[in-house]
């Protein structure tokens, strides 16, 4: 396995996000306006929470309990991007 | 909020929504009725098949996702996703759909509920219990709560005035409609006000076996048939009404259509199963509800039962009846209009309320289907509709566990007063 196939990509979050939580993204949209608090795009907490436990359960290990504090799509995929590729 | 105290607010009902087995709107639910159509069935769920449950009132045909959003549709189970269709048709009906953008504060929401999210509960404990806890998703923290149709209602529409959810049992449908009253009363300008549930799935339809009073009839034609000799129980159903419910001056001023009058109210608690006690409470909340309404007991023209179909209750309820109403009691035309849909717990007097606010508007008094031979002393209507010219209404409901409740409601008032 590479780091590569570990990173959440941008598309994938969108794909998480209407999965986890019935939320209708462009991947586009969420690329542009990444610094935008999840509430704009329609994602309340509980379902990031969701999106959290997903990837969990995806890679077989916790991420940072800070995850599903993350306002925005940047800081959240910074944050699980570096958990990841650090394997923290 | 200014003006309360400086006059007493009447509460008027304006809009009504619909979810039923017979019916996914109002006007369509009625005509059911009216006919006395029974579409009580064998429970055809998944995984229900091997259940003692043979018989229940299935809602068909409904199709969320075309109804409402899939942000709110995943974090929701059945009931609620009822509560959020009958509450769009009721708003729409009262011509309130976009009210909450002008004065968000002046709109509460008032649900009640028997069971919650049973199925959406099951679908995360499977996880639970199959995979591991990481697998249950965060929203089974909200979703078969009691109080989940009140909160989506009032976030989806932007609702910010007083909102609550009434768990007092099967009749805590009617304790809702009191409870929003009395809150236009207190100053709220108008109240969501309703109950929808769905407790036909596996878990929910277990939880169900351990009720005596349960009808595990197989022939649909036999299963609920209170008041007859024959009765064997009642058979459970999905699906319930939501009512918009607001001052009636208010409701005048905006030319709305005033359907009718939120008039009296009384409940009683009397002990789970109890029945035969159930005599007395149901009596007194009766008086009660009629003390309210400022209402004689020869002014009610018509009564919905509660019809619970066990021989005990049937016979405490005909004679509450007489108790309460005097000899009026044995001639006051009375219906039950479940017999032919099953009982929908909360759901069930908020649909009696649906039916019996048309039977006042159209002069008909609907029938009780699957019911011949009435072995109480009590004028049941059966097989067809019976034209009657009706002002006041009285809708009775008993749960379960021992609540029993009376509403009163009136008619439109005449020349738009």
């Amino acid at each position: 396995m590479t780091t590569e196939v570990t990173q959440l990509t941008v598309g994938e979050l969108a794909t998480l996000m209407k999965q986890a939580a019935g939320v209708t993204v462009d991947p586009q949209d969420l690329e542009s306006r990444a610094d935008a608090p999840f509430a704009e795009f329609g994602l309340d907490s509980l379902g990031l929470l969701g999106i959290v436990g997903e990837l969990e359960n995806r890679h077989g290990r916790a991420l940072p309990t800070d995850a599903e504090r993350c306002k925005s799509p940047r800081a959240f995929l910074d944050l699980v991007n570096g958990a990841l590729a650090t394997g923290a | 909020m200014s003006d309360s105290g400086i006059r007493p607010r009447h509460t008027a009902v304006t809009g009504i929504g619909v979810v039923a087995p017979n019916g996914l709107h109002a006007d369509t639910y009625w005509k059911s009725v009216k006919e006395g159509a029974s579409v009580l069935d064998r429970i055809t769920r998944e995984g229900c098949e091997h259940l003692p449950l043979r018989v229940a009132g299935e809602v068909r045909g409904f199709d969320p996702s075309a109804l409402i959003e899939e942000t709110f549709l995943v974090q929701t189970d059945k009931f609620t996703h009822f509560a959020l269709a009958a509450a769009d048709a009721a708003l729409q009906d009262a011509g309130l759909s976009s009210t909450a953008a002008d004065s968000p504060y002046s709109v509460g929401v008032v649900t009640a509920a028997g069971s919650g999210g049973g199925e959406f509960g099951q679908r995360e404990l499977q996880k639970l219990w199959g995979k591991g806890s990481r697998f249950v998703g965060p929203y089974q923290s909200i979703a078969w709560f009691y109080a989940a149709s009140t909160g989506q209602i009032s976030i989806r529409k932007g609702f910010k005035g007083p909102c609550g959810v009434v768990a007092s049992d099967e009749a805590g449908g009617l304790d809702a409609v009191a409870h929003a009253s009395h809150a236009v009363q207190r100053g709220t300008d108008v109240v969501v006000v309703g109950a929808a549930e769905a407790p036909l799935a596996p878990y929910s339809g277990v939880c169900q076996l351990g009720y005596p009073e349960l009808s595990t009839v197989e022939d649909p034609a036999r299963a609920y048939r209170p008041f007859t000799s024959a009765a064997c129980g009642f058979v459970p159903a999905e699906g319930g009404a939501v009512l918009i419910v607001e001052d009636l001056e208010r409701a005048q001023r905006r030319a709305a259509t005033v359907r009718a009058t939120v008039a009296g109210h009384s409940a009683t608690f009397t002990g789970a199963s109890h029945w035969e006690q159930s005599r007395e409470g149901l009596a007194h909340a009766i008086r009660g509800a009629l003390d309210e309404a400022g209402c004689a007991p020869e002014e009610i023209d018509v009564v919905f039962a509660d019809a619970l179909g066990v021989p005990e209750a049937d016979r405490a309820e005909a004679l509450a009846l007489a108790d309460a109403l005097g000899p009026h009691g044995t001639r006051v035309p009375v219906t039950a209009p479940k017999t032919g849909i099953g009982r929908s717990y909360c759901g069930a007097p908020l649909l009696d309320i649906a039916a019996a606010v048309q039977a006042m508007e159209h002069g008909q008094i609907p029938p009780t289907p699957n019911v011949f031979d009435v072995c109480h002393d009590i004028d049941l209507v059966t097989a067809t509709a019976r034209p009657a010219e009706l002002r006041t209404a009285l809708i009775l409901s008993r749960g379960l566990m021992g609540s029993n409740s009376a509403l009163v409601l009136r008619g439109a008032p005449l020349e738009g007063r």
